[in-house]
């Protein structure tokens, strides 16, 4: 199931990771990602799958790490509302 | 949170004063607007700045001045940013609404608007803000009002108001609307009325304790020094100029923040350089990012709030390593049972 930025919310890239804003309460969440987050994952486009080949492919990272650790993040993301992978 | 750490590429946010024009002469106001000021920047040199801020990925743009309804430009202005995906909010006096100005706010999930009340009651707010002001604020609120506008009603406060701050929250919640309370600062007009406006100790020790009872008032960035605790999570814990935010003058000169808009904190003018050469580069900037006053390093509360305000700070002492003289330690020192 690909991801998508949660309505109201935006993201752009740091030195350090990812920063996501959410318009409703002006929150920002910093999220220490390093170079394996980008942007565009977010655009409703790229599942788990995809991304963890993307940045197996960039980082040259083991895939099963990019696994060990995706999901968990992934799902911090949704909880905290930011990302969604329900269909719109 | 320490900003070394988390380094950001550009502003969360920007405070734009789009002009000094303004039709009130309120005693607080923090950049003593009341006509424009000369060279102020075009609508083409405008969308070139929201441009640049656009592309460097600015989420957010607080319009205020002035009064921004008062520019001719602004409202083609605002839709333009929109296009962008900017977020913005825009702060009125709420007494020179157009039709189109309520079109434009109604019609886009982009903005907020905070209308400028100080006072529950006519005779407060008109002490602050003028005569006959409250009945016109209202009748602006009135307009704004049911209309699927994310509305706020922002009181600055003072010495004046502070004892109708629930009574504003009243008011503003009977017209859907949100109370946002912002910290009285001595810039601009502020300096000559600060004495008589300014909150006492024991004052400071209320407010505390009421804005930690009451979770869903909003204060953006203005009490993280001066408030317990329980409302850490609210909002930022330390100030957040040339780190997260930065000011632009009408006529394109970018500041700290706003009440910092002295020369000597100047970044640069946006006729001259980019933003972001400004951001990344002027030495005010990187000079406020390193800003944490040295007497505040041993106190137990630095943690959480890095030396609290640096315009009341500066402005008050004339010293950026001042500590800020209305945080919590400070006020508890003549109120001991707040801590």
């Amino acid at each position: 199931m690909p991801f998508r930025l949660a309505d109201g919310v935006q993201v752009r890239r740091e030195s350090w990771g990812l920063l996501f804003y959410r318009q409703a309460d002006h929150k920002l969440s910093f999220v220490r990602s390093g170079d394996w987050l980008r942007p565009a994952y977010f655009n409703g486009s790229w599942g788990l799958e995809s991304i963890t080949g993307d940045i197996a492919r960039r980082t040259g990272v083991p895939v099963e790490i990019i696994e060990r650790s995706l999901p968990p993040l992934a799902s911090r993301l949704a909880d905290s509302r930011v990302i969604s992978n329900e269909v719109r | 949170m320490k900003y070394a750490d988390w380094p950001l590429s550009a502003p969360v946010n920007i405070t734009w004063e789009i002009t000094h024009q303004c039709n009130l002469k309120c005693a607080h106001c923090l950049s003593s607007s009341s006509v424009a000021s000369p060279g102020e920047l075009s609508l083409d040199e405008c969308r070139g700045i929201v441009d640049q801020l656009a592309d460097l990925k600015v989420f957010e743009i607080n319009f205020g001045g002035g009064e921004p309804l008062l520019k001719e430009y602004f409202l083609p202005l605002l839709r333009y940013i929109h296009t962008k995906g900017i977020v913005t909010c825009v702060s009125t006096n709420g007494t020179v609404l157009t039709d189109e100005a309520v079109e434009v706010f109604a019609g886009s999930p982009l903005v907020n608007v905070q209308v400028s009340l100080d006072g529950a009651t006519a005779e407060v707010n008109d002490r602050i803000r003028g005569r006959g002001t409250y009945e016109r604020i209202i009748r602006g609120i009135e307009r704004l009002a049911g209309k699927n506008i994310s509305l706020s009603i922002n009181t600055v406060v003072t010495s004046y108001n502070y004892a109708q701050l629930d009574r504003l929250k009243a008011l503003a919640a009977s017209y859907g609307a949100r109370l946002r309370v912002s910290r009285f600062r001595p810039s601009g007009r502020a300096r000559e009325s600060w004495e008589a406006l300014k909150l006492g100790p024991e004052q400071l020790r209320e407010l505390s304790g009421w804005l930690s009872g009451e979770p869903s008032i909003l204060t953006g960035d203005s009490f993280f020094s001066i408030s317990q605790d329980g409302r850490r999570h609210l909002g930022l814990d330390m100030c957040g100029a040339c780190k997260m935010t930065c000011c632009i003058d009408p006529v394109g000169d970018v500041f700290p923040c706003a009440f910092m808009q002295s020369p000597e904190f100047c970044g640069g003018n946006l006729r001259e350089k980019t933003f972001k050469e400004i951001w990344d580069n002027a030495p005010a900037f990187r000079y406020f990012r390193r800003l944490e006053p040295e007497s505040c390093k041993k106190c137990p509360r630095f943690e959480n709030c890095r030396g609290g305000c640096p315009a009341v700070a500066y402005f008050l002492s004339g010293d950026l390593n001042s500590p800020d003289p209305e945080c919590l330690m400070s006020w508890s020192r003549h109120t001991p049972q707040a801590i």
